[in-house]
């Protein structure tokens, strides 16, 4: 077979035992590869509702069949496991460098199952495959235990790994590798935690071969050539990374501020792209094989905020920077290398801080609970507060739950924005209402990363549509979460993939995409075909979420969406319309009026009826 | 009457050395449109920008009114 090993690799982390299978060909076709094969695999061997720290659990690290080919930005791979912090699923995507030698073990995907009695980490190179005592790095940050790592075992290796956040179970830990790049989102990092799993270290030369080398050499260059094309004309991508965005959502009155409190921030040039690039920024960095280079490594050279490491990206600069009012940019820089090395997604901590500096300038928890005063802008606060987090100390056990439960054991849920229990990220639905429907729906709980609709309400890509109106929205945001299941399956990274999805008419037909497939893998694909496969994906997911309970009657946005109008900016006076565009979603999606895949629809995509 | 210009990230080079935080002020005659406004300066005016008026989505030949700010910003996908 091409492209895939179509070889799996079970780590049983309470016996110990190691097995090697092999992949159903008709099942790797049907589901793509990457988020595609987790959630069947997922689907078909676990409860949906057992306890997501329990050993019951699986943890999944999956590449797709263009993870480590020459296609640009082919250094993708998912993590996928029940999220602990929302209690549906999590798929949680990064780049950098690991995918790609994870692929070259000779397998595409690593589940890890059970719970080990006393840390361990897994190493991977190739058949050689070792569970290791990780006594010597428990409790130490990300940056440090991977460097300990790979000095044991070899410099061609590379580390996926926990910091003290994912040991001490916070649900917004992440799982980082080569030190940098997260998969952030809803607490995998726990998940690895609570299974004794410090770090995954992979190595190998085993690359599958590719169906037609020499055609997927040439569309490789000529889609890097475009990407090249716009790098010369001055891509933002390049020049900011996505720091460049919060002076686009201030503009349209759409960036957290304080908690969602407002939609614009007056501080938003102490913080934004041009501020870091005049000051921090020392050089960009790549994910393997990316001819865009959105990462940047930075430096703040003295001072109390010292530190060297990579970003902050947009979504750091919205929730720990605007979201909590801060407007020190060093202090935020700070604190975005902080989350990275102890291992933590940066929306959740963030936007999680900021409902405790709301709550406490409300006076709904004092300073006695918290230890100090906690006003919205106060950095230094800030900074404590993701220490506490990280090491489960003080009022830093209750954060390290999360937003909606913080909320709520202090009696104000209607503090907490969330959907399904994760935070938002940086577009205020109330100003990007297919945002809205997009975060109601989703199925990893509120995120950007599962169809973002921003491209086009937000950035124009490929097309400007209204961000205020709901008309043909839940069609777009359809397309997009399809897009996106595909794009996370392919293992491509979605700021370039985004591009292979699209026609020359701007229309969703993922040509591009497709024969990029078909050049791997011969599975001789249609443009068609991989949008349905995405269906299956993306419909699947669903039904884990509904068997998970956490099915339609979470489809919902948080209080201050629905009752409070955005006071400031371009939005002014609006709030989010998801009723208007719900139902029609529903159709669109071919599940009923209540919001479940109908039997139809489950024929249709090949799917089990129950 | 006086207007604002708002250019984003790496179109912010195509500003006067006059401009602050990106933005510069103009005056213009009644009846300029945005896309008047727009085109004294050196982006592209197609489907690679995105141009709001005060952060709104409109037509290219709105009139502009006092005060008002156009924004511009480049719309390459990825980037
Ligand atoms: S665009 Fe950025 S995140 Fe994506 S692969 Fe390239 S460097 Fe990595």
């Amino acid at each position: 077979m091409y492209g895939w090993h179509l070889r799996i690799l079970r780590v049983n982390l309470t016996t110990r035992k190691v097995t090697t299978e092999d992949v159903d060909p008709k099942i790797a076709r049907d589901y793509l590869g990457g988020r595609g094969w987790a959630i069947h695999y997922m689907y078909k061997e676990m409860d949906p509702s057992v306890d997501p720290l329990s050993p019951e659990n699986m943890l999944i690290f999956a590449t797709g069949p263009l993870t480590a080919t020459p296609a640009p930005t082919g250094n993708r791979y998912m993590v996928v496991t029940k999220s602990p912090l929302t209690g549906a699923l999590a798929h949680s995507n990064s780049g950098g460098e690991f995918p790609t030698w994870m692929k070259r073990t000779g397998f595409d995907m690593f589940i890890f199952e059970g719970k080990a009695s006393e840390p361990v980490y897994v190493l991977v190179n190739e058949d050689q495959i070792e569970v290791k005592s990780a006594a010597h790095v428990w409790g130490k940050d990300t940056h440090e235990t991977t460097d300990i790592l790979k000095a044991e075992t070899s410099t061609e290796a590379r580390v996926a790994c926990i910091g003290p956040a994912g040991e001490n179970l916070a649900l917004m830990a992440a799982i980082m590798n080569d030190k940098h790049r997260a998969a952030a989102r809803s607490g995998v990092g726990a998940v690895m935690g609570s299974k004794n799993l410090k770090a995954v270290v992979a190595m190998g030369n085993k690359n599958p071969p590719l169906h037609d080398p020499e055609g997927m050499r040439s569309i490789s260059v000529e889609t890097s050539k475009n990407v090249g094309a716009d790098v010369k004309k001055g891509s933002n991508m390049r020049i900011y990374g996505t720091s460049y965005v919060p002076q686009v959502t201030n503009t349209l009155g759409i960036l957290p501020t304080r908690n969602f409190l407002q939609g614009t921030f007056e501080h938003v040039h102490n913080i934004d792209g041009d501020a870091l690039k005049d000051n921090y920024l020392i050089r960009h960095t790549p994910c393997y094989r990316c001819p865009l280079s959105c990462g940047r490594l930075t430096e703040v050279p003295d001072g109390p905020y010292k530190g060297k490491g990579e970003g902050p990206e947009y979504e750091t600069i919205s929730s720990l920077g605007t979201g909590c009012g801060v407007s020190n940019l060093a202090a935020l820089v700070k604190a975005n290398y902080l989350c990275n090395e102890y291992g933590m997604d940066t929306i959740t901590t963030g936007m999680t801080i900021a409902v405790a500096m709301e709550m406490y300038e409300k006076g709904y928890i004092s300073e006695d609970v918290i230890g100090m005063p906690l006003k919205f802008g106060d950095h230094d606060a800030m900074i404590e507060m993701i220490k506490l987090m990280a090491h489960n100390k003080g009022f830093g056990k209750d954060l390290a739950m999360g937003s909606y439960r913080l909320a709520e054991k202090y009696g104000h849920p209607e503090l907490a924005v969330t959907t399904r229990k994760q935070e938002f990220p940086g577009y205020d639905p109330r100003g990007s209402q297919g945002m809205g429907l997009l975060y109601a729906t989703s199925n990893k709980g509120a995120s950007h990363m599962e169809g973002d609709v921003a491209y086009e309400e937000v950035f124009g890509v490929p097309v400007k549509e209204n961000p205020l109106t709901t008309e043909g929205k839940p069609e777009l945001v359809k397309h997009f979460q399809d897009s996106f299941a595909l794009i996370d399956s392919s293992g491509l990274c979605v700021f370039v993939a985004i591009r292979y999805v699209f026609d020359k008419n701007r229309m969703i037909w993922p040509e591009t995409l497709a024969a990029m497939m078909n050049l791997t893998t011969g599975a001789g694909y249609t443009p068609e075909e991989v949008m349905k496969a995405a269906d299956r994906v993306y419909t699947l997911e669903r039904m884990f979420l509904i068997k998970a309970g956490s099915g339609p009657e979470w489809d919902v946005l948080p209080y201050r969406m629905l009752h409070e109008p955005l006071p400031d900016g371009p939005a002014k006076g609006m709030v989010a319309e998801l009723d208007k565009m719900l139902p029609e979603f529903y159709e669109k999606r071919g599940w009923d009026e209540k919001g479940y895949p109908t039997k139809e629809k489950l024929m249709e995509l090949g799917l089990p009826l129950n | 009457m006086m207007i604002r210009v708002k250019l984003i990230a790496n179109y912010r080079e195509a500003l006067p050395p006059e401009a602050k935080n990106g933005v510069v002020e103009l005056n213009v005659p009644a009846g300029t449109t945005v896309y008047d406004a727009i085109s004294r300066f050196d982006i592209p005016l197609n489907d690679e920008s995105v141009i709001v008026l005060n952060g709104l989505t409109v037509d290219m030949d709105t009139p502009l009114k006092e005060g008002d700010m156009v924004t511009a910003f480049s719309a390459i996908a990825g980037g």
